[in-house]
């Protein structure tokens, strides 16, 4: 029965979770590709100096990579639950219905991590060829919010998805949208060390937001 | 898990709301202050002031734009020098603008440079390369179990540098690794003095390098005595290497080569809320700083002896109509960002007063109305009630944001 479950899953997501890695990669090859070009030019020393004391960000086309991926997968995965509400046949299945949807949502979940870790450890490579550890340390606390910000994103969606009614679900879009913006706000790097603790946890909260809608769903709520 | 899962979400709206609705609140409402720019006078020994346009001294008397300028000769020389009415001498001194300009120095401190994420990294330049002009080195260092430089271009240790400066601070008795290292990392200055840095026990270095060899000077500080902020300066007079801070919210200067320490004569200074800006010329230095309600500005001659005080408040933004108003309105505020701060963080404020209860019953007293229509008991609604008597108009969009009808 799981089993079925998370092939089904797999089946909805695979294309876009391919694709976005896949993109991703590219992306950060291309960021990369900007680094390498700039030392050549510039020198090491002379980037090296904007990053520590001009407050360049050599990792800023990044930052709203997770967030797309995050609503990319929350999309593939929950849009096609609410056409002609099919959805409703996993709730028929001889299992918890709440068991169910945290099953999906685990497998969304961790299939977003993977991607995520992927994209991130393969920056993280790069960044120590090019870099000292301060400055990947200080990119890393900067970009740690950012991926939050994919998980938000994926979490918000789907509990927008899957709300009955088109006011609460541009309710929720608004709060969530608000939400969102926490997390990129522009800041120098480093800077968002002391909330970062406080973002994680209401994302790890976040995580079971859908369990609300979904609810609402089943009962039917018009 | 329905419940739980319910009450995340009221939990999250809740922190949005009050971070959105009291940033929008003070984009409609918050009025600029107008607050005074103050200076000290040589011409007459007064305060002249500049507010809303209108210039005048600490006594009230009124002057032209003209008459203001020259009674602050030192700060308006360009223009006097244009109009032609820069004195020959004052106080008894002829002046000579070469001197003028030696001694003129400004310097500007803000509290969000000292609450910010430092760099780590550092380069260190040639401090007599014999060179006109300052080079960027190719390595940057920092200062952990050891001093560590790190080549730039290929991102590698140069070990024998490495252990040559590491070696030398370990005899001077350094206590690794440093708290804080202060500079001017530029070529853009009139020469280099290196760093000051603060290691683990608190004492001060000061760290250069000279022909490629490390010069490291001890300093020694009084008991006790601990900086939380340096600023390096790169004045004409080269009279001394930085403004500090101690964690007892004094200013010292430390002088050029003697490395001696004098305290200012100035009081109230907060760094983690004050603005400070220095302006010194041939007889005096201000040292001004404001803070959210109230601009002191201590007056001190070139041996950092006090002359005079100028010091006024004004109402600060929570006690003005707005901000009476939002503390009527809102029961708290939460920010991710502090105007003295660099740092993102969740910056907590509770509203003066208890006037927000009554918008917050007020709240409850519409939320028992709204429950009423839709027929609800009311006792399985007694957390969503209490959860908009305590955060009042945040709750109250929260718990209607996500509704519990099926918890009735």
């Amino acid at each position: 029965m799981w089993k079925s479950i998370v092939y089904k899953e797999w089946l909805k997501i695979r294309w876009f979770l391919i694709g976005y890695t896949v993109l991703g990669l590219l992306g950060i090859g291309y960021l990369f590709l900007t680094v390498k070009h700039g030392f050549t030019f510039s020198g090491g020393k002379n980037f090296w100096y904007g990053i520590l004391f001009l407050g360049q960000q050599y990792f800023s086309y990044l930052k709203y990579v997770p967030i797309l991926g995050g609503l990319a997968i929350a999309i593939a995965q929950y849009f096609p639950e609410t056409i002609n509400k099919r959805i409703k046949l996993v709730f028929h299945l001889p299992v918890k219905e709440n068991s169910v949807l945290l099953m999906m949502h685990g497998f969304g979940f961790g299939s977003l991590l993977l991607s995520y870790c992927l994209i991130f450890l393969v920056f993280l490579g790069f960044s120590a060829h090019y870099f000292p550890y301060e400055i990947v340390m200080a990119a890393s606390i900067t970009m740690l919010p950012w991926f939050l910000a994919g998980f938000t994103a994926y979490f918000i969606v789907a509990l927008v998805v899957m709300e009955p009614m088109w006011l609460y679900r541009v309710l929720y879009a608004l709060s969530g949208g608000f939400f969102i913006t926490f997390y990129v706000k522009s800041a120098l790097a480093g800077a968002y060390a002391p909330a970062n603790p406080g973002l994680l946890v209401l994302t790890v909260l976040l995580s079971i937001a859908l369990i609300f809608s979904a609810y609402r769903f089943r009962k039917g709520e018009m | 898990m329905e419940r739980i899962s319910r009450y995340i979400l009221v939990l999250v709206t809740i922190v949005t709301a009050s971070i959105v609705l009291p940033g929008l609140y003070w984009m409609a409402f918050e009025k600029p202050i107008n607050a005074p720019f103050v200076m000290y006078s040589c011409i007459n020994d007064d305060f002249m002031i500049i507010r809303s346009g209108v210039f005048s001294d600490k006594k009230g008397n009124k002057y032209s734009r003209e008459e203001y300028e020259q009674k602050l000769p030192f700060m308006n020389y360009r223009q006097l020098m244009v109009a032609e009415t820069m004195p020959d001498t004052i106080k008894g001194v002829a002046i000579d603008m070469h001197e003028l300009s030696r001694t003129k120095s400004f310097y500007r401190f803000k509290p969000d440079e000292m609450q910010a994420p430092k760099p780590a990294l550092y380069p260190l330049l040639e401090s007599e390369s014999g060179r006109a002009s300052l080079e960027m080195p190719d390595d940057f260092f920092r200062i952990t179990w050891r001093m560590e430089f790190i080549n730039a271009e290929n991102n590698t240790i140069l070990e024998e540098k490495s252990r040559m400066f590491s070696a030398v601070l370990y005899h001077k008795g350094f206590q690794f690794p440093a708290r804080m290292i202060s500079g001017l990392p530029t070529t853009r200055k009139s020469c280099d003095e290196g760093y000051f840095v603060v290691d683990a026990s608190y004492q001060l270095y000061h760290i250069k390098m000279i022909k490629g060899n490390p010069y490291i000077h001890k300093i020694e500080l009084p008991e006790g005595l601990k900086f939380k902020n340096i600023g390096c300066v790169d004045f004409r007079d080269k009279e001394f290497y930085a403004y500090l801070f101690s964690d007892k919210n004094e200013i010292y200067v430390i002088q050029q080569d003697t490395y001696d320490l004098v305290k200012l004569p100035v009081e109230g200074f907060v760094p983690e809320i004050c603005e400070l800006s220095i302006w010194g010329d041939l007889f005096n230095y201000n040292a001004i700083f404001k803070s959210e309600g109230q601009i002191k500005d201590v007056v001190l001659d070139r041996k950092f002896k006090k002359v005079d005080e100028f010091n006024e408040t004004w109402l600060k933004k929570e006690e003005r109509f707005e901000g009476k108003a939002f503390s009527s309105l809102f029961p708290a505020q939460l920010s991710l960002d502090d105007k003295n701060s660099s740092f993102i963080s969740f910056y907590f404020q509770k509203s003066k007063g208890f006037n927000w209860l009554i918008v917050n019953l007020v709240l409850v007293l519409v939320h028992l109305g709204i429950l009423r229509n839709r027929k609800a008991k009311y006792k399985k609604h007694l957390a969503d009630l209490v959860i908009i008597a305590v955060t009042g108009i945040f709750g109250f969009i929260a718990v209607n944001f996500f509704p519990n009808k099926f918890f009735d």
